[in-house]
């Protein structure tokens, strides 16, 4: 799984070099506009250490904000399974807010909280929180009859036993949208940095933006992309591992 | 104690005319009845409606001292997180898992019963599910096609065990084999073809209790009145 990811990834990243190396000598553009791939390599050089340590220190924070991401949109969205006037309540709740951009508040939380690590942690967790949230109110909402039919009929439902049936029952789902919100995450960590924060590589980026040097941009994205793959590949591993333990399959 | 049904009647929500109507029967004693039909005319519906799953119909269901019914049906699993026998020890009461594994041994499950749910052919499962039901406490037990893909002798050796085990019980097996109804049931509510009036009849059927223990003419009488009434 790990190798294919990064197969994956390395495949597109070279295609997009490639890309943009068959635009520079096409148009026989600079290298100011696009470095050249000796430039590439040599800045590689100068910046991978800062830059790996810059992605690292995203990383960290993407991660964090995931994982409490995913656990308020479990709790949320089990507490919303229900057709209550509370369930109803959340489920509207949690549709209209989706659609409302969270990069868009981003800047408020800056006003509010400074540059700093909890700002950019409450934007990669927003920023993945609800369509990780949608996915867990509509598993969690949908009966699986076949099964909870006897423990209803036999008054043995409960809360927790519907819990782990409909979770049992959509592993493989709330697998894929856990490790995709991973993406997610990572994007809005980023985002939140290049509006506004003192770290991480969403900064570095930015800096390198008012330099125009794209070769850094290039090196950012390359790492970027490298450590978003493996991440995604180890989450889809876990997921593997807590199914084979579950199903014996 | 008895069963008692008096002129129901039943539509789905934006069907023009009622899936059944006037359906009046009575199960005066218990053991084995069944539904008999073709599939579409309201067996399952009538079924869920007296388990109580259904609540909006007309008419009158009197199920007197049957204070608990349950319905089963052939595409109920069990959960897959752990093995079969796990799963009925805990849904059955510790003081019934003698009873509990006499049926298994009868019902042919005892080389699978550590098996996951899903590992077992559908015959089996549907013998598993059965087993669960059985162990409840309820005085109707409805059994949707609960043994169906199981072979014809091992589904003949179940029924007649499960009418000795539980003399006190009722029990209505709905099925498509009119051989099997007309032969171990006592009262058979054959639904007749779409436009017959009145919609339901109830016919006697043979009610074998041991293996043999029938007579070969009162079978035909019976397969014939069925015919008669479908």
């Amino acid at each position: 799984m790990l190798p294919r990811r990064v197969l994956q990834f390395l495949i597109i990243y070279c295609l997009f070099l490639g890309l943009l190396l068959a635009l520079k000598y096409g148009l026989a553009l600079s290298d100011y506009v696009i470095p050249a791939p000796s430039g590439i390599y040599q800045t590689l050089l100068a910046e991978y250490r800062n830059y790996s340590l810059a992605t690292l220190n995203t990383m960290a924070v993407a991660v964090i904000g995931q994982i409490l991401a995913v656990l308020m949109a479990l709790g949320i969205g089990i507490a919303g399974r229900q057709s209550t006037w509370l369930g109803s309540f959340i489920k509207v709740a949690a549709y209209n807010f989706q659609a409302y951009p969270i990069v868009a508040l981003a800047p408020i939380l800056f006003i509010l909280l400074g540059d700093g690590f909890l700002t950019r942690l409450l934007i990669a967790a927003m920023i993945c929180y609800f369509p990780v949230l949608l996915s867990v109110l509509g598993i969690m909402s949908k009966p699986i009859d076949d099964i909870e039919h006897f423990y209803r009929a036999t008054g043995r439902m409960r809360w927790q036993l519907e819990v782990k049936i409909r979770t049992f029952e959509n592993l493989g789902q709330l697998t894929t949208v856990i490790a995709g919100s991973a993406t997610l995450a990572m994007a809005g960590t980023i985002v939140g940095e290049f509006i506004a924060a003192n770290a991480g590589i969403g900064y570095s980026i930015r800096i390198a933006l008012y330099q125009s040097d794209l070769g850094k941009i290039l090196i950012a994205l390359f790492l970027i992309g490298i450590t978003i793959a493996i991440y995604q590949a180890l989450l889809e591993s876990l997921g593997l591992v807590v199914k084979r333990a579950w199903t014996g399959r | 104690m008895s069963l008692a049904v008096d002129t129901l009647a039943f539509a789905y929500p934006g069907a023009d005319v009622p899936l059944f109507s006037g359906v009046s029967f009575r199960l005066a004693e218990p053991g084995f009845h069944s539904f008999f039909g073709p599939s579409g005319v309201g067996k399952t519906t009538l079924a869920r409606i007296i388990a109580g799953d259904i609540a909006a119909f007309s008419g009158e269901i009197d199920a007197g001292d049957l204070a608990r019914s349950l319905y089963s049906h052939n595409k109920e699993r069990l959960p897959g997180w752990s093995g079969v026998a796990r799963h009925l020890e805990r849904v059955v009461t510790p003081a019934l898992h003698g009873r509990m594994a006499e049926l298994i041994a009868i019902f042919g499950l005892g080389e699978c019963i550590d098996s996951r749910f899903d590992q077992l052919s559908m015959g089996q499962q549907n013998r598993v599910n059965l087993i669960r039901y059985l162990l409840q406490d309820c005085d109707l037990l409805i059994m949707d096609e609960s043994l169906a893909n199981v072979d014809e002798r091992t589904r003949e050796r179940i029924i007649l065990a499960i009418k000795a085990m539980f003399p006190q019980r009722y029990f209505i097996y709905i099925s498509h084999n009119v051989v099997e109804v007309a032969k171990f049931c006592q009262d058979i509510l054959v639904f007749r073809g779409r436009g017959k009036q009145p919609q339901t009849a109830l016919v006697r059927g043979c009610d074998m209790r041991r293996e043999g223990d029938f007579s070969r003419a009162a079978l035909d009488a019976t397969l014939l009145e069925i015919m008669n009434a479908a």
